[in-house]
């Protein structure tokens, strides 16, 4: 089920995996996080749920408690490359400090200081939005670097960037519901999700920040 | 302002230049030095110079250098220190400046002229080894993660100059000059390429803004609060951000220098600490926030430095301020005179509006209620619900539920979106649940500890986001009356006086658009001479698409004189809407 590589390739896991990242979502949504086809994604799917691993609704799928158990016996054998390449520690590594600064500053975004304490952002103040946007590009372009380390390793992580990108785009274009917004693709959506993809290609427990 | 050549401007006071000649930061310099208060001495390259860098073949002309040595020179005659110089180091600050501020601008940098010798005079000078070498790791630190685009951990406390030097190397492969002027050349140089960063080409291709301006660079003196005695740093608001109350606010930290206040890492005092230790700067500073106050008409932010008893003005801008604090300094203002009445009402935004007019739970509600559990506040506002503690069940709940999870991750943002609050064990204000609790508007407590929740399996609770308190039970909120809130009926009586439509609570033959079918959709906004057309000649209207800005700008384009509130409505956020309908 691998290649010479670190890459992962099988479908089957891979279109679980990436429910499992996204939770509940149509196959549309799950091929963008995989960057394959939707009818790929589609067919691995409907498998899993046949298998028990997945429940089909309207389009829709989710991860069911044993398709959890059976990723959880699958990754480390799926993953033990990825796993063991210092490379992915390395990169990681990396990650982590930007991801913490993008936790701050999606904070910030949210609440803004005033006098010691913080009140939401009601956005009424253009010049605090426009430095938080700014950092935001900042981290976006720091971000890049452990992200291109990860591509090395395994090409589907690349379509990481590519959302992030495009996240980014609607931010810069004075679209704001694209820094944190919940109901979209939001960049606190993608980095979560991918935050979410390397803990489990990576075995490891999200950190818990103050 | 004198021009010593025609390569840059001394920022002195005798003349200003507009935004788009030396950038917003220089133009703020200028007019502040223009109205005589005491800003640390500074020069500009003006965007003109960007302009020209940009059309030329890389590098710093010779002129253009040349006219910098001369500004630096000017720096050194008005302090009395030189750049380089151990027994009296100047320090200066290099700063972007465009015309209007955007994304990709390089940071500020600090500290600029630090060397290993100037480290050793700066210890002798302030008797503080340790602030001179945090000086000098700081500018190292910045210029190599500003100019050299290095990605460093932030400095260890005990780190120094050298080791950060070796981290920028061994992540960049580059050097952090150690001659001053090297730096400045660098910096001004990394200014103006920021001009052409991704960011911010992308940023005015999407706003439609000229690719071929510039940016200025502002090169300024920097001050200390740590050299000497009387001396140190502080901020000061012209009134109480939180209240508004109309005495001014601040901290002073003496002997504290730059980021020390901002930073959080010392304790700083009340004002009137400084008002007792240093009567006359106390007083100096006093009277400049008035000044800018009323110059500005807006409630003003400064940051100051003391150097030797002598007063810096850093920066001074327009004051974040609570929803409260907006509604009565927009009504103060006017009573002074420093703004007009329509300045007032677009002074407050329907949204904060509505944050003042929450519903709140009463403290003689709260002082009688079981506290189940305290964490930190993660979205204000106050939920009532049945306690649900996955994510599968908040989504096929037929009554209102509360979400109690240990932690959340993305699994659990529909969840998040079926529950009317939010609470979870681990992780603080900037964790996943609080984020997107946020986003959602759904009031959150986090970080309640671990395994405390459990027991709240299918029992009622209430969540107070803003307190940070979960409560058993269903509590009864109140209402917050428009007579509580300071300065709100005189703020209504102008927004009633001037509004296009009366609102009320009752109409015969009023035009209900709800039932008409034109409500608010999720994703696009009302169109407004569709609802114009649909208003047009009715004797009142009613619906929830008036809460939007676009229903307002109708009601005061269609003619309609009346305008019903429903139930949710607040009739004072109606009557402000409809206000700034009619001023825009």
């Amino acid at each position: 089920m691998q290649d010479e590589t670190t890459q992962v390739r099988d479908i089957e896991l891979l279109a679980l995996h990436g429910l499992a990242v996204k939770k509940a979502g149509s196959a549309v949504a799950v091929a963008d996080i995989l960057g394959r086809e939707e009818a790929e994604v589609a067919g691995a799917l409907d498998d899993a749920a046949r298998a028990g691993r997945a429940m089909a609704a309207k389009g829709m799928y989710m991860v069911t408690p044993a398709g959890r158990s059976w990723l959880d016996e699958q990754y480390p054998v799926a993953f033990a490359r990825f796993r063991a390449d210092p490379e992915s520690a390395a990169a990681y590594e990396r990650f982590e400090r930007v991801n913490r600064e993008l936790l701050t500053l999606f904070t910030d975004w949210q609440m803004m200081p005033a006098g010691g304490e913080r009140i939401p952002n009601d956005h009424s103040d253009p010049d605090y939005d426009r430095d938080i946007v700014d950092r935001l590009g900042a981290l976006h372009e720091r971000g890049l670097k452990p992200l291109d380390r990860f591509r090395a390793l395994d090409e589907r992580l690349g379509e990481y960037p590519r959302r992030l990108e495009q996240a980014y785009d609607k931010v810069l274009a004075g679209e704001h519901e694209f820094v944190s917004g919940a109901r979209v693709d939001s960049y606190h959506t993608v980095w979560f999700e991918l935050h979410e993809d390397l803990l489990r290609m990576l075995g490891r427990e999200r950190e818990v920040y103050e | 302002m004198s021009r010593v050549s025609e390569r840059i401007l001394v920022l002195d006071g005798t003349a200003t230049y507009g935004p788009e000649i030396i950038g917003g930061k220089g133009a703020s310099i200028a007019r502040m030095r223009a109205l005589a208060l005491p800003v640390p001495p500074a020069f500009v390259l003006p965007i003109e110079e960007c302009r020209r860098y940009h059309a030329g073949d890389g590098g710093l002309e010779d002129p253009v250098w040349e006219a910098v040595l001369t500004g630096v020179a000017g720096l050194e005659r008005d302090t009395g220190r030189r750049l380089g110089d151990p027994e009296a180091p100047l320090l200066v600050s290099v700063r972007s400046g465009a015309a209007v501020s955007m994304p990709g601008m390089m940071d500020t940098i600090l500290n600029l002229g630090m060397t290993d010798a100037v480290e050793e005079g700066l210890a002798r000078l302030s008797g503080d080894a340790g602030f001179a070498r945090e000086t000098h790791v700081r500018f190292v630190h910045e210029f190599g993660h500003t100019v050299l685009g290095a990605d460093l951990d932030p400095p260890a406390g005990d780190a120094t100059a050298d080791d950060t030097r070796a981290a920028v190397r061994e992540d960049t492969g580059a050097e952090v000059p150690t001659d001053p002027h090297d730096q400045l050349r660098a910096a001004i140089l990394a200014v103006f390429d920021s001009w052409t960063s991704r960011r911010a080409v992308a940023y005015r291709r999407h706003w439609n803004i000229p690719q071929d301006g510039g940016t200025a660079v502002v090169v300024q003196a920097m001050v200390f609060g740590n050299l000497g005695e009387e001396s140190g740093t502080g901020v000061l608001f012209t009134r109480d951000p939180l209240n508004g109350d109309p005495e001014p606010f601040g901290d002073w930290l003496p002997g504290g220098q730059g980021e020390d206040v901002v930073a959080g890492t010392h304790d700083p005092l009340p004002l009137s600490a400084l008002a007792a230790s240093l009567p006359a700067a106390h007083e100096e500073l006093i009277a400049a926030g008035r000044l800018l106050e009323r110059e500005h008409g807006d409630v003003q932010d400064i940051e100051f430095t003391i150097e030797r008893g002598r007063l810096y003005l850093l920066q001074a801008r327009a004051a974040k301020r609570s929803p409260q604090a907006a509604v009565r300094t927009a009504v103060e203002l006017v009573e002074t005179g420093a703004i007009d009445v329509a300045t007032a009402l677009g002074r407050v935004t329907p949204e904060q509006l509505e944050t003042v007019l929450a519903p709140l739970l009463p403290d003689e509600v709260t002082a009688a209620a079981e506290v189940l559990a305290r964490g930190t506040p993660a979205c204000p506002g106050v939920a009532s619900g049945r306690v649900v503690r996955t994510s599968d069940e908040a989504e096929v709940a037929d009554d209102v539920v509360v979400l109690a999870r240990p932690t959340t991750s993305p699994e659990d943002v529909s969840g998040m979106i079926s529950a009317a609050g939010v609470v979870t064990e681990r992780g603080g204000a900037t964790s996943h649940a609080a984020v997107v609790s946020r986003a959602l508007g759904r009031p959150s407590v986090v970080g309640v500890g671990e395994d405390v929740t459990a027991p709240w399996a299918g029992e009622v609770v209430t969540v107070d986001g803003s307190k940070g308190v979960v409560y058993a039970g269903r509590l009864a909120t109140a209402d917050v009356r428009v007579e509580d809130v300071p300065g709100l009926e005189r703020l209504i009586g102008w927004a009633r006086e001037r509004g296009p439509a009366a609102v009320v609570h009752d109409a015969p033959d009023a035009l209900d658009l709800d039932e008409l079918g034109i409500t608010v959709a999720p994703d696009a906004a009302p169109d407004v001479d569709e609802l114009v057309e649909r208003m047009r000649g009715a004797p009142a209207v009613r619906g929830s698409v008036l809460s939007t800005a676009q229903g307002a700008q109708a009601v005061a384009r269609s003619g309609v004189t009346t305008v019903v509130a429903l139930p949710g409505q607040h009739a004072a956020t109606l009557l402000l809407r409809l206000a700034q309908a009619r001023e825009s």
